[in-house]
């Protein structure tokens, strides 16, 4: 396990990734990717979806091995093999979703896995500031007594180590509460005290603000530039005799534009695994980004959405009449942690026109797909398709009433990836290639190549396993499917998650063509954006309810933001939302200079 | 008379419940770091035969249980190598070491001449004397204080420690863990070698301790109630103690009721400890939550 010294301003950039290459089978993820990240600076990795940057933060973080390339930290050289060896050079990552233990408390989530490389860092970093009686007290007493990182636990030290680090960065949240119970957003900032904990020089954030709200994304971005400058330390009473506390460097991984430039100091972007552009963000714009993002030019104006900056409100917000095609009434799904995961969600859809669904994730989004999927069955309440409730017990009742679903994760429970295309493209629906005992492949056959020609999947042959599909054909597939059937209604949870963008504008044609053919489309989505560009209204989910629907036309960032963090009071009325703000000024000179 | 028949059952009972106990206090570990540990059936039994025929050997009945305890040990490391370096199945390598310890020790059984040791008991004076619970509690076979010393060190270790915190999170969330810096597979295999040891020790003192002699088949699914007291337990270690001394009173009402002259049927008598345990999971398997990663194997990056 190296640990190189730590020079305290050294020339060298904190992490530079020199010519690293990583191939998955036939597809080349990163292809010789630099990347020099110095101190002081929060770095911004922009790329589409597939575009390498996670490859390439796995890498760095030891999950991946690069088939060639260096990586050098303070200009040493070293061998990055595992999240082990990560962690002891100060690299610290912070993952989106798979890094808390839900059935563990806060403190103890934090402390978790603190080896011996965590507390000597800890030891060079902070614990020479003296002072401080409890944190040094803490932090002697896990190194000297408990040796290797055995040891007991000493909870009352760790929770008050939790609060002071949380109040150094400005980041509140009870030690003590169980990491199940918060929210997304609290267990975001659990993750980032975690993460400042151990005191890296470098953290990597990969695409953060998914589940995050605006005033929660600006917390967030305010806390890392304080790491960044090392502004924390300063005000920190105990700490201030030390003073040099390292300004730590920052790696934000993002493929939103308006969060690239609002939040970085330089930019790095990656296209197809490769190096496109790098340079200061102050230097560039969101149509020049976009267009190397992209590689091609990209109007703002109907592509803006699937880029991450608010488009300018396209679809007319012209209210359907007539009588709802979905009711979704009163339904409540508990969880077997206590909060329930819907409560008397209630939602009413009318043929043709799309409702957008948004709220940060994990306020029931899932809950509701898999509701309307048939895959839960509610506590309580009911639903209804075209006047009549649909017995939610029986499997498949949903799908035969005339309601289609792009589920949220097309893996899990959209596609089976071993079958074939032709499989999966049929497999909701047999009766019409199937006699009352036989597949008719004949049939299946036809069936599947007019719906791949119908929604231009392209494939090698329909008998290909859909594994072999890119991301964006599977997604088609399952589009076909659900709406080969003429549903009277589409429910599309999340359904450009992880498609590049022209994969997304062709899915936003796809549902405005489904709406304008009479379809009542249910668009679920995290992604402000898609839901103002597509929507004909808007409902806001928050903590498994509606708590507000809004026409687009009156619907902007801040209002939205307001409802989604379920109001809280001033802190969000005064969220000048650095993303939103920063967008809208962008947005008006892009389009501007576009017309 | 009551007081009497009282006495002698509870005697029995935590005569019959104490192989349990500490067999039930390995694989509480082992499933709270997220191994479902089908081998501590073969651990039992290796480490009743091992015992009996170290004891044989040495005629020393301590070394032969230090003997059973070492057997189930080296049974918990061949699973834990097989089933994490590889990648073997952990229920498949589970059936077949408990095969294959039943044929072992029953051919080895067949083909040696052993002698039968019992450790010593211990009786404490006065205590003893308590009417009902006196002679129960202050007059057994000494490895049953030991079992006393460890359901309290069990549960520190797992919720005091930092490697208990490691374990939990490991049987949790192991990608979690991993990327956290804990090595997975080691902290599973600690576990599991912490419950061969005591499994092993379970079987010993079965056969060293409570009965003196070894018998062919002679934990007779012992292993598996141990898992059932677990799943009884719902994962704490208090309620699977608990799981453990009702299994153990039923064992010992089967052997105590003909004797003081109820007619039950005997098959079912002999049922009932299996019984009981099939009900108690009926009952309680709904209100239970498992850890997240009870049986799932850890790769890294599978997410």
């Amino acid at each position: 396990m190296t640990q190189p010294p730590r020079p305290p301003r050294s020339a060298a950039p904190a992490i530079e990734l020199r010519g690293i290459t990583k191939r998955y089978g036939r597809v080349v993820a990163c292809d010789g990717v630099d990347l020099a990240v110095r101190r002081g600076e929060i770095h911004g990795l922009l790329g589409e979806n597939g575009a390498g940057k996670s490859t390439l933060m796995k890498v760095l973080s030891g999950l991946v091995r690069p088939d060639s390339g260096v990586i050098l930290r303070d200009g040493v050289p070293v061998d990055v093999a595992d999240p082990h060896v990560a962690a002891g050079i100060g690299v610290a990552m912070v993952h989106q979703h798979f890094s808390l233990v839900g059935a563990l408390t806060v403190w103890e989530n934090v402390v978790l896995g603190e080896g011996r490389e965590g507390r000597d860092r800890c030891d060079g970093g902070l614990a020479p500031a003296g002072g401080q009686g409890a944190h040094k007290g803490w932090l002697a007493g896990a190194r000297g007594r408990h040796g290797q990182g055995r040891g007991r636990l000493r909870r009352d030290e760790a929770c008050a180590d939790v609060v002071r680090v949380g109040e150094r960065y400005g980041i509140t949240v009870d030690p003590l509460a169980r990491v199940d119970s918060l929210s997304a957003g609290q267990r975001q900032r659990v993750e980032i005290i975690k993460c400042l904990r151990r005191d890296p020089d470098v953290i990597v954030l990969d695409e953060p603000t998914s589940v995050l709200s605006l005033a929660e994304s600006r917390d967030l971005f305010a806390v890392l530039r304080r790491a960044v400058t090392g502004d924390g330390a300063a005000r920190d009473g105990a700490v201030t005799g030390d003073g040099d506390l390292p300004a730590k460097a920052v790696v934000l991984i993002s493929h939103k534009l308006a969060e690239i430039l609002g939040a970085t100091d330089r930019v790095t972007v990656l296209r197809r695994g490769r190096v496109v552009t790098r340079r200061a963000t102050a230097d560039t714009d969101a149509a020049t980004l976009a267009r190397e993002m992209v590689g091609r030019e990209v109007s703002l104006g109907e592509e803006a959405a699937a880029l991450g900056l608010t488009p300018p409100i396209l679809s007319t917000g012209a209210a359907r009449d007539g009588a709802a095609v979905l009711e979704v009434a009163g339904v409540t799904v508990g969880a077997p942690s206590g909060v329930p995961l819907l409560e008397s969600f209630t939602l009413g859809l009318r043929a043709g026109e799309i409702v957008g669904l948004y709220g940060v994730e994990g306020n029931g989004q899932s809950a509701l797909g898999d509701v309307l999927a048939g895959l839960v069955v509610p506590d309580r309440g009911e639903v209804r398709v075209a006047g009549e409730a649909v017995d939610l017990r029986r499997p498949g009742a949903l799908h035969a009433a005339g309601v289609g679903v792009i589920p949220e994760d097309r893996h899990r429970s959209g596609v089976v990836l071993d079958m074939s295309v032709a499989d999966n493209l049929v497999m909701t629906d047999l009766g019409p290639v199937s006699g009352r005992l036989l597949v008719s492949r004949r049939r299946q056959l036809r069936h599947a190549a007019e719906l791949a020609e119908r929604f231009a999947i392209s494939c090698p042959s329909l008998d290909a396993p859909l594994r072999t599909l890119s991301g964006g054909n599977q997604q088609r597939v399952v589009l076909a499917r659900e709406l080969a059937g003429s549903p009277a209604v589409l429910v599309a949870a999340q359904p450009t998650r992880g498609l590049d963008v022209g994969a997304i504008e062709g899915m936003y044609g796809e549902l405005r063509a489904a709406a304008a053919r009479g379809v009542a489309v249910l668009l679920v989505s995290t992604e402000l954006e898609e839901v103002m560009a597509l929507s004909h209204r808007i409902a806001v989910i928050s903590a498994g309810r509606v708590v507000g629907e809004l026409d687009p036309a009156e619907a902007d960032a801040e209002r939205l933001g307001l409802l989604v963090g379920g109001a809280v009071g001033d802190h969000a009325a005064t969220a000048s939302a650095l993303v939103s703000g920063r967008a809208s000024t962008v947005q008006a000179g892009a389009t501007g200079d576009g017309r | 008379m009551i007081l009497d028949d009282g006495a002698t059952i509870l005697s029995s009972a935590i005569r019959l419940a104490a192989p349990l106990g500490f067999a039930a206090c390995g694989e509480y570990l082992a499933e709270r770091a997220g191994t479902m540990n089908i081998s501590i059936e073969g651990m039992m039994i290796t480490g009743a035969f091992t015992a009996v025929a170290a004891a044989s050997a040495t005629g020393s009945a301590t070394l032969g249980l230090l003997a059973g305890a070492i057997a189930g040990l080296v049974i918990g490391a061949v699973h834990g190598n097989a089933s994490h370096r590889l990648a073997v199945n952990t229920f498949v390598v589970g059936l077949t070491l408990n095969v294959l310890a039943l044929g072992a020790t029953s051919f080895f059984n067949e083909s040696m001449d052993l002698t039968g040791h019992q450790v010593a008991q211990v009786s404490i004076p006065v205590l003893r004397d308590i009417p009902l619970v006196g002679e129960p509690l202050f007059v057994q076979r000494w490895p049953v204080y030991l079992l006393l010393g460890l359901i309290p060190l069990t549960w520190y270790l797992v919720e005091r420690t930092r490697w208990g915190l490691e374990l939990r999170a490991v049987g949790e969330n192991p990608q979690g863990a991993d990327v956290t810096g804990i090595r997975v597979n080691i902290r599973r295999r600690q576990a599991l070698l912490w419950c061969g040891l005591f499994s092993g020790l379970g079987g010993a003192h079965l056969a060293v301790g409570a009965v003196g002699s070894f018998n062919d088949n002679m934990t007779a699914g012992r292993g598996y109630l141990v898992i059932a007291a677990v799943i009884f337990g719902a994962w704490r270690l208090r309620g699977t103690i608990l799981g453990v001394a009702l299994f153990g009173l039923a064992d010992a009402m089967r052997l105590a009721l003909p004797a003081v002259g109820v007619k039950l049927n005997s098959q079912l008598l002999i049922a009932a400890p299996y019984l009981l345990a099939l009900a108690a999971m009926v009952l309680v398997v709904r209100r239970t939550r498992q850890p997240a990663a009870l049986g799932k194997p850890f790769t890294r990056g599978i997410v």
